[in-house]
């Protein structure tokens, strides 16, 4: 073996046996953004053998304050993140090989890549993705990394298909509106922490020390000096649907993901979550005008728009995006606004 | 007594790091809608909660000088 990966062989938990293990894996990364490029940067150093990204989004200059393989000239090409990510990352370490696809983790695209995956580093912006990614990781039993950060906030949980809970079993429903880097901010530090707890614990998980693998899900608030772990054993739910007895890996159902429509000669996508819920709009309206949107409102919608686009939000969370009929665009705006 | 601290966003809705309360033979889901109610903290349904560092689900019954921690999940990346 080459001096490229000397000093991560010479520490004991990886070792030459885990570097050779770590070379022969092949992990999953979805999503390109803050996480995704991280994550990728690390493995990628790191000498695992194959990685595969996939993302839907383009390179834009709001990114560049986190999201660590992109350039301003992929800002001005528009590339897609997941080429932008692979351009960069094949310039880091040649010996990689590495796939990017651009476009939707649906959980069709998700189960044609499932039966090669070793393990799934989620680096999504929203629960609906992870909710697929965690039945998907059931279903053909993959471990998977959940990750999240906003503000100067972060979490990671580590789930083990048979021996921890799954990502059901803690949160029962995708939750609703819950607060995102373009709604709540965020800073590098919060994104590189996470970062730092995925990574290890894919290195522990490629490298098969699965004794080492952290069994609490871990948050911290890197503005107001906190770090807290928390005990997941009694988490996991007997019942739960997605890894329970009786399972029926809803999230890969049609029924329970969110439903897009484009409106026919209106250049309009409709998009409904799965299950209703009850938005605040008066908050949200203050939090759009922060980012830029002139916000008109009634208690029943919000309507905004800034230069780029134009959507109109409803009490129940349905949204109509308007000035276009690209439904992945559509949905990308959505998640990225309210989860 | 119990303390009670709140994390992430729902620390800027009850606006303190913590609050002090008697929660004592109280479940966790009979601790969320009171907490709601008197701090004003909406969305504490789909928060995380730990007793002492453990999670705890709803139906878990809160003793005298348990902490606990209500953890939302968030979703950016």
């Amino acid at each position: 073996m080459s001096e490229r990966y000397s000093r991560q062989t010479l520490f004991p938990g990886i070792g030459p046996e885990g570097q050779e293990k770590i070379g022969r894996k092949h992990v999953l990364i979805v999503g390109a953004g803050a996480l995704g490029s991280g994550n990728a940067e690390v493995l990628t150093r790191a000498g695992v053998g194959r990685l595969t990204i996939i993302d839907r989004d383009y390179v834009e200059e709001s990114n560049l304050q986190r999201q660590q393989l992109y350039t301003e000239e992929d800002v001005a090409e528009k590339l897609p993140k997941a080429v932008a990510a692979k351009k960069r990352l094949e310039k880091i370490n040649s010996e990689i090989n590495i796939t990017a696809i651009v476009g939707d983790a649906t959980p069709e695209v998700l189960a044609e890549f499932a039966g090669g995956i070793d393990l799934i580093l989620d680096s999504t912006d929203n629960f609906e993705t992870r909710m697929t990614i965690n039945d998907i990781s059931q279903k053909y039993n993959i471990p998977w990394v959940y990750g999240a950060c906003v503000a100067s906030f972060g979490m990671s949980f580590t789930i083990i298909p048979g021996v921890t809970p799954c990502l059901n079993c803690l949160l029962k429903a995708v939750p609703l509106q819950g607060l995102t880097c373009d709604t709540g901010g965020i800073i590098g530090p919060a994104v590189q922490m996470v970062i730092a707890h995925q990574t290890a614990e894919a290195l522990k998980i490629l490298s098969e020390d699965y004794d080492a693998v952290r069994p609490s899900l871990v948050s911290f608030d890197l503005w107001r000096n906190d770090y807290t772990s928390m005990k997941m054993s009694r988490a996991k739910d007997p019942g739960c649907l997605s890894c329970g007895e009786n399972r029926e890996y809803p999230y890969l159902d049609e029924e329970n993901r969110m439903k897009t429509a484009v409106l026919c000669g209106r250049d309009t996508v409709q998009i409904r979550p799965p299950h209703a819920g009850s938005f605040n709009l008066e908050e949200l309206a203050g939090k759009l005008s922060a980012l830029g949107y002139a916000v008109k409102g009634n208690p029943y919608l919000l309507s905004a728009e800034n230069g780029e686009s134009r959507f109109v939000l409803f009490q129940d969370g349905r949204a109509l995006i308007h000035g276009t009929k690209d439904i992945a665009q559509a949905k990308s705006l959505y998640q990225r606004l309210f989860g | 007594m119990n303390k009670v601290l709140f994390f992430a966003h729902l620390r800027d809705e009850a606006g303190a790091e913590s609050v002090m309360m008697d929660a004592a033979g109280k479940t966790v889901a009979e601790l969320k809608t009171l907490i709601a109610k008197k701090y004003g903290v909406t969305r504490l349904d789909t928060a995380m909660v730990a007793i002492n560092e453990e999670f705890a689900p709803d139906a878990d019954r809160i003793g005298d000088g348990d902490i606990i921690a209500f953890i939302p999940p968030v979703s950016g990346g």
